[in-house]
């Protein structure tokens, strides 16, 4: 194997000389299912970046091809798209998976065949197991529990939380944290609660939890799950707060838990409003342009991997996976969302989150770290 | 405490109610054909689609429709998907009437899988938002939290049940059926129209099926092509528990699938001490089928193993 490893690098050595035009990034998300809204517009928002690079000739000269693939959300079909990107040799640089549970299991096959990837998923543990050729440019699970405990406790004054969780890598995690900062911060858990990820009855567990009459509910899943679980809550009558991960950052949570059962309703999420700065306003205005739709919750992040894929070819020695990968961990770069640079492990340095309230048909902007 | 049990025993009604509603289709069939057919959870889906459709094209103002406008298309919504039940039997099943017994089964999983993938391409594959067809109103009863919506999906499904128990028990075509369910060559000496009696069933199964998919969307408030994949597989587990081939046992089943998930999620925590946890819920409800089943293999109303079905075992 390593015999293997090492020809075929030399061989890419021999086949990446200067004269070379271009690169191929592999772009892998959810494309089809609940979650595509969430992966077809993070990945257009790279595009949207990547088109005007090439339309200026490129980074000194070199281009970007783009090999975009559908991972479903499912580590099966991942693993599959991982394996492609790794016997692509023109494929230098991953863009991958939006879904934690999926990226736990396509890091490894990625780390064996040293391809680099800018990884999405944003559970803590993924950075934590070693891996040499990842970074992560997106803000990971404990920032992004950690704002809507600290909402709860002191905007909202509540006392007492249940957590509720679909057992997997990302529900499980993010709800977990939560916890832990809620009782950390003085709250009192009551009780933590799972289902199955493909339930679509929760009345039995919403009963349940309305004798125990918490402040906050936390919920630890993904869309559709979130508006079912949303619409059931009031239905029941349970009337604690309920707070959401980034999945409920989508119109569909709303219209799908119906637009009276999910007011007041807070979701956490890392992408900013997009009215925060002139220059997200510009980007959300060039997106609209060119795909005809608004801009999705993710969309500003993968042009702000486009700025950080322009930043490393900038400085790249060669167009190699390896010098794909020292550059992505020596980045440092002015993008949209302001500076970012990544630390050993290949975790932002600083990593924005922000809060938002359900108010009539949108989000509202209340709360940032 | 009482509010609780109030609430949670309406939960389970609900659920029970729909998962019976499929769980006929499944154990009608077995009665006349000794066959499970695996697009019947589909025939859920296209019921919860067709009824989307009929409302967007005959409405418009999905959600602004009057009361009848909504029974019209409910009703139109269930035949239309039980001539659909009746087109595949004719088109998938009947040549293979003859042939041995699981090549009607791998047909009617062609058949389910053609018809998920055939709404995932033509509606798309993410869940749409479907509108309530009853008002979304809560009642305080008693300190439990009851919705209209609850409460009609209720009526709804005793009305059909009760129908179906009509029709099979106090109709002409109904003694038909019953006949052929009893033992098909016989009923066929005897000059029963046997493909008659096979059509009623497919038609009536499939519009069973689809008014539990146009009230389980109504309840959820989604739909999506692959909604009959996990309910299908339970009305059918509450169609053996019940004891497959009987129509009271279907009902049965259902409901008492439906109370063992809600008293699961409700008692597993409080029982258990913390150890097990609401998501232990299946694994509960499957343990007690196991159970049931070790003791009677037929399940709880099921006829015991005759000869007839002694020899269909053998062809296995």
């Amino acid at each position: 194997m390593k015999f293997i490893v090492s020809l075929s690098f030399g061989v890419s050595l021999i086949a990446a000389p200067s004269f070379a035009k271009d690169v191929t990034i592999g772009l892998a998300g959810p494309l089809s299912g609940p979650q595509a809204y969430f992966g077809s517009t993070w990945h257009n928002g790279f595009k949207l970046y990547i088109d005007k690079l090439n339309a200026a000739g490129g980074v000194n000269g070199t281009t970007v091809k783009i090999d975009q693939e559908d991972d479903k959300a499912d580590p099966r079909e991942g693993t599959l798209v991982a394996q492609k990107f790794c016997d692509n040799e023109d494929v230098v640089i991953g863009l991958v998976n939006f879904n934690s549970g999926v990226a736990q299991s396509t890091l490894p096959i990625y780390e064996d065949c040293t391809l680099p990837t800018m990884t999405f998923g944003s559970n803590p543990a993924l950075t934590q197991q070693g891996y040499k050729y990842m970074v992560r440019p997106v803000a990971n699970d404990f920032a992004g529990a950690l704002l809507p405990a600290e909402y709860a406790l002191q905007k909202l004054g509540a006392k007492s939380a249940i957590v509720v969780n679909d057992k997997q890598v990302f529900g499980q995690g993010i709800s977990e944290i939560f916890g832990k900062n809620f009782t950390a911060g003085g709250g009192k858990l009551l009780d933590t609660l799972s289902v199955a990820p493909t339930d679509v009855d929760f009345t039995a567990v919403l009963a349940q939890i309305k004798t125990k009459n918490p402040d906050v509910i936390y919920l630890g899943a993904v869309m559709p799950q979130l508006a079912l679980f949303a619409k059931q809550m009031h239905e029941q009558g349970v009337k604690a707060t309920l707070l959401v991960p980034d999945g409920g950052y989508t119109p569909d949570y709303i219209s799908q838990a119906g637009h009276a059962n999910v007011q007041g309703s807070l979701v956490a999420v890392q992408a900013p409003p997009m009215d925060a700065s002139p220059a997200i306003a510009d980007f959300a205005k060039q997106y609209k342009e060119k795909f005809g739709s608004e801009a999705g919750p993710y969309s500003i992040y993968g042009y702000v991997q486009g700025q950080i894929l322009e930043a490393v070819l900038k400085n790249a020695k060669g167009l190699t996976r390896a010098d794909m990968n020292t550059g992505l961990h020596n980045v440092k770069v002015d993008t949209a969302i302001g500076h970012l640079e990544f630390d050993d492990v290949g975790e932002l340095k600083v990593a924005p989150s922000y809060l938002y309230k359900v108010d009539g048909d949108k989000f509202t902007l209340i709360g940032q770290k | 405490m009482l509010g609780t049990i109030i609430q949670q025993t309406v939960n389970a009604l609900t659920i029970g109610s729909i998962y019976a509603l499929i769980a006929l289709g499944y154990t009608m069939v077995y009665g006349v054909l000794r066959m499970i057919n695996f697009a019947h959870g589909e025939m859920f889906m296209l019921g919860a689609y067709a009824a989307f459709l009929g409302l967007s094209i005959f409405i418009g103002d999905i959600g602004g429709a009057g009361a009848f406008a909504l029974t019209a298309i409910f009703f139109g919504a269930v035949i239309a998907v039980g001539l659909v039940g009746v087109g595949i039997e004719r088109i998938a099943y009947k040549p293979l009437r003859n042939s041995t017994r699981l090549a009607p089964m791998l047909s009617s999983l062609g058949v389910s899988l053609s018809l998920v993938t055939g709404i995932q391409i033509l509606a798309g594959p993410q869940p749409v938002g479907f509108p309530s067809f009853f008002p979304a109103t809560r009642l305080d009863v008693l300190g439990g939290t009851v919705t209209l919506v609850q409460i009609g999906i209720l009526i709804a499904a005793f009305v059909l049940m009760f129908g179906l128990y009509m029709l099979v028990n106090r109709s002409r075509a109904g003694i038909i059926v019953r006949a052929v369910s009893e033992s098909r060559p016989t009923a066929q000496l005897l000059g029963i129209n046997v493909n008659l009696a096979i059509s009623l069933v497919f038609f009536s199964g499939p519009l069973l099926g689809a008014a539990g998919g146009i009230l389980y969307a109504s309840y959820y408030g989604i739909m999506s092509p692959s909604m009959g994949a996990v309910i299908g597989l339970k009305a059918f587990t509450a169609a053996i528990l019940g004891g497959i081939g009987s129509i009271p046992g279907a009902m049965l089943g259902s409901f008492i699938l439906a109370f063992v998930e809600v008293a699961g999620t409700a008692l597993l925590p409080i029982v258990s001490g913390g150890i097990l946890g609401t998501e232990y819920r299946d694994v509960l409800s499957f343990t007690i089928l196991i159970l049931v089943l070790l003791v009677r293999p037929a399940g709880i109303l099921g006829t015991p193993v005759s000869e007839e079905s002694m020899v269909y075992k053998r062809e296995f």
